[in-house]
């Protein structure tokens, strides 16, 4: 394996003795060029971790290790990262150009060299032609184009985003999602970005850290995370989620090459299944997580196997979706129909749901009753 | 005009002028419903500052003479003698330089206070502010007293260092321009807080933390972002303790002990002592264009710095 360009090795932040830690013993490794999304809900810990990472905030244990120097008690001036802040922070007594020049002039750079710099950076993002301009004449996603390329300008170890897009309109933040990404791949910077929104994680990084209470639950790609959850927490903060608690029975062979199984779960009340799971699982009690999308949907009691009957409780029409729940047993089950110009369903309709053992995964970890956060 | 293109029937046309008709009556009646609100404030600021001003700039042309009669007349001489003698040239100038060296100390000494408050988290902040403030419950002749005490000949820091050996002779820190710069710089630091924790809107902990993280050192954090975005709040902070300075009375006349000859007591010598009411109102025009000179400076210096 190759050497990661950042360590995160057991890193603690204690806010004060006796509270619960904000960070709790978090290790990560990441690759050089690669975008890693910290994602949870607030106060999980996201944005605690990357001021650590910055060197806003000493944390109370662990270590950094950056290009394998540790920097743990660096000071903040000395890391050379490049952060672009939720508020994007440009300095408003300097206008776009010396903003972006900050930077270069702090690291004695050439006056002739930080101009050319400062020149190329901001055509980067577009806006060369606004470098004599005040920051405040500046609209949000421009503010937020000139953070970026002023972090960008001093080529930093590590490009560090704390929700970025967050105070951007919903469009605006679709169009600055792509372009980061793609500034991002061409610099090749290697860049932690913190997020609460799971479509933003999904659609920009390479690997993803969903955090909760100061812990990752997961590290991975985004279809790891999405389609392999190790977690309840994991499955339900990615995406929208059915769960079903099961009793798995028997193997029923191997699945693929990543050394999945097929499995036959009994779900108490609605009778048995196929799923598949991670190998090893037989006899103990899990949860199945099967995305709404992955249910099929008919309102006839057609062909296929075992169906399971119930009654329409809910629906919701948004035009290129279809949306359901489902009454079965003591259970409401959310599923996704095709929208088609014929009759929608209505409250009280029968529903026969299905799904193939392939969309139900049987969650590694073994299901607690109300799990409080199994630390 | 899309009216004139498109036929409009005529009951709809004059509909349209009748509604047109209609807002600018109701903005004719918002504006005389806005004027009777202002009227009572008006009378109130004609009464008791422009009938007092315009009295006195007419007081100032009269001519005053020793028994304390006033002649009423037109005459420049009141105008005249301050600005050829060069003895109110001199308070003039003492005044201005007081008013400075107040200012810039004041500002000196209240900003860390200031900066540290407006920075504060903490949740003892809103005391602490109090406390800072605190000082104006007393009123500033009591403080100036207090400081007399403590300034004396035989005071606190006299005979203290008296005491340690440090001295022989007393420092002369009253009846002099020093004690009245000391007095006068502690008395108006509450102001100078307040002033500059207002005028510390622009300065945020992002700011300073985006500074390093760009490579600044915590001296070019300071001397790049924190002190720049301070600037209007410090101007501010200034020009009015400069504005107080100069036109304070109690503090010159009291720790000046009558050797620290400004505009204020001159004025209040002119008008008491020597009832000469004519020429303590030019000298009062005076300390007025004086004023309005500084305030017009520091307009052009904060739109330069872009507070």
């Amino acid at each position: 394996m190759t050497e990661s360009k950042l360590s995160i090795v057991d890193l603690t932040k204690r806010y004060a003795a006796g509270l619960e830690p904000a960070v709790d013993r978090l290790n990560m490794e990441v690759e050089e060029g690669h975008l890693v999304a910290l994602l949870g809900p607030s106060g999980c810990g996201k944005t605690t971790t990357l001021r650590m990472v910055a060197g806003l905030m000493d944390p109370t244990a662990g270590s950094i290790v950056v290009d394998g120097k540790e920097i743990t008690h660096t000071p903040v001036n000395k890391r050379g990262m490049g952060m672009v802040f939720q508020s994007y922070a440009l300095f408003p007594h300097m206008n776009v150009e010396q903003n972006v020049a900050f930077g270069l002039e702090m690291r004695q750079v050439p006056k002739a060299e930080q101009k050319a710099r400062v020149a190329a950076a901001l055509d980067m993002v577009q806006l060369g032609h606004l470098s004599k301009r005040q920051t405040k004449e500046l609209s949000g996603g421009q503010q937020q184009r000139i953070a970026l390329a002023r972090a960008l300008v001093v080529e930093p170890t590590l490009l560090l985003l704390d929700e970025p897009l967050s105070n951007l309109d919903a469009k605006l933040r679709e169009t600055m999602r792509t372009e980061i990404r793609s500034i991002q791949q061409r610099t090749r910077a290697t860049t932690l970005f913190v997020t609460h929104d799971q479509d933003e994680a999904l659609d920009m990084a390479d690997r993803i850290a969903v955090m909760n209470g100061g812990l990752i639950e997961q590290f991975g790609s985004p279809t790891e995370v999405y389609e392999r959850p190790r977690t309840h927490f994991v499955a339900n903060f990615i995406g929208q989620a059915n769960f079903l608690t099961a009793r798995v029975c028997t193997e029923a062979g191997r699945a693929n090459l990543a050394g999945e199984s097929y499995y036959k779960v009994d779900v108490e009340g609605l009778g048995q299944f196929g799923a598949i799971g991670t190998a090893g699982l037989s006899g103990s009690t899990h949860e199945l997580v099967i995305r709404p999308h992955r249910l099929s949907v008919s309102l006839q009691p057609g062909a296929a196997q075992a169906p399971l009957a119930g009654t329409i409780e809910r629906v919701s029409y948004t035009g290129d979706a279809l949306s359901v729940a489902v009454r079965v047993g003591g259970q409401q089950l959310q599923a996704q129909m095709l929208t088609s110009s014929g009759d929608l369903p209505r409250v009280g309709d029968a529903a026969y749901l299905s799904w193939a053992p392939d969309d139900a995964y049987i969650l590694p970890t073994p299901a607690v009753p109300e799990r409080a956060a199994a630390a | 005009m899309t009216l004139l293109q498109t036929p409009v029937a005529p009951e709809k046309r004059s509909q349209a002028r009748d509604e047109g008709k209609l807002e600018k009556a109701t903005a004719r009646r918002n504006r005389r419903t806005y004027l009777a609100l202002l009227l009572p404030g008006l009378l109130g600021l004609l009464v008791s500052f422009v009938f007092p001003l315009a009295y006195m700039v007419r007081m100032s042309f009269n001519q005053g003479s020793p028994d304390g009669v006033i002649v009423e007349t037109f005459t420049l001489d009141t105008y005249i003698q301050p600005l050829t003698d060069p003895y109110y040239w001199r308070v003039t100038l003492d005044t201005f330089q007081m008013g400075v060296t107040v200012g810039i100390l004041c500002v000196l000494v209240s900003y860390p206070v200031a900066l540290f408050l407006a920075r504060s988290t903490s949740k003892w902040r809103g005391l602490l502010i109090a406390i800072a403030i605190a000082p104006l419950l007393t009123s500033a002749v009591v403080r100036t007293y207090g400081w007399m005490v403590i300034l004396g000949t035989n005071g606190l820091i006299n005979s203290s260092l008296d005491g340690l050996g440090l001295i022989d002779t007393p420092l002369k820190l009253t009846n002099n321009m020093t004690g009245v710069a000391i007095g006068l710089v502690e008395i108006f630091m509450p102001y100078a807080i307040l002033a500059m924790i207002s005028g510390f809107g622009r300065l945020s902990p992002q700011l300073e933390e985006a500074a390093g993280s760009l490579g600044a050192s915590k001296f070019k954090v300071f001397t790049r972002v924190t002190l720049p975005l301070c600037l209007p709040g410090l101007l501010t902070a200034f020009l009015l303790v400069f504005v107080l300075s100069i036109s304070t009375f109690i503090t010159p006349r009291l720790l000046g002990g009558g050797s620290v000859q400004v505009l204020a007591t001159e004025i209040y010598d002119q008008t008491t002592g020597l009832l000469n009411w004519p020429f303590a109102a030019a000298l009062s025009v005076i300390l007025l264009v004086l004023f309005g000179l500084i305030i017009a400076v520091y307009q052009r210096l904060t739109k330069k710095i872009g507070g």
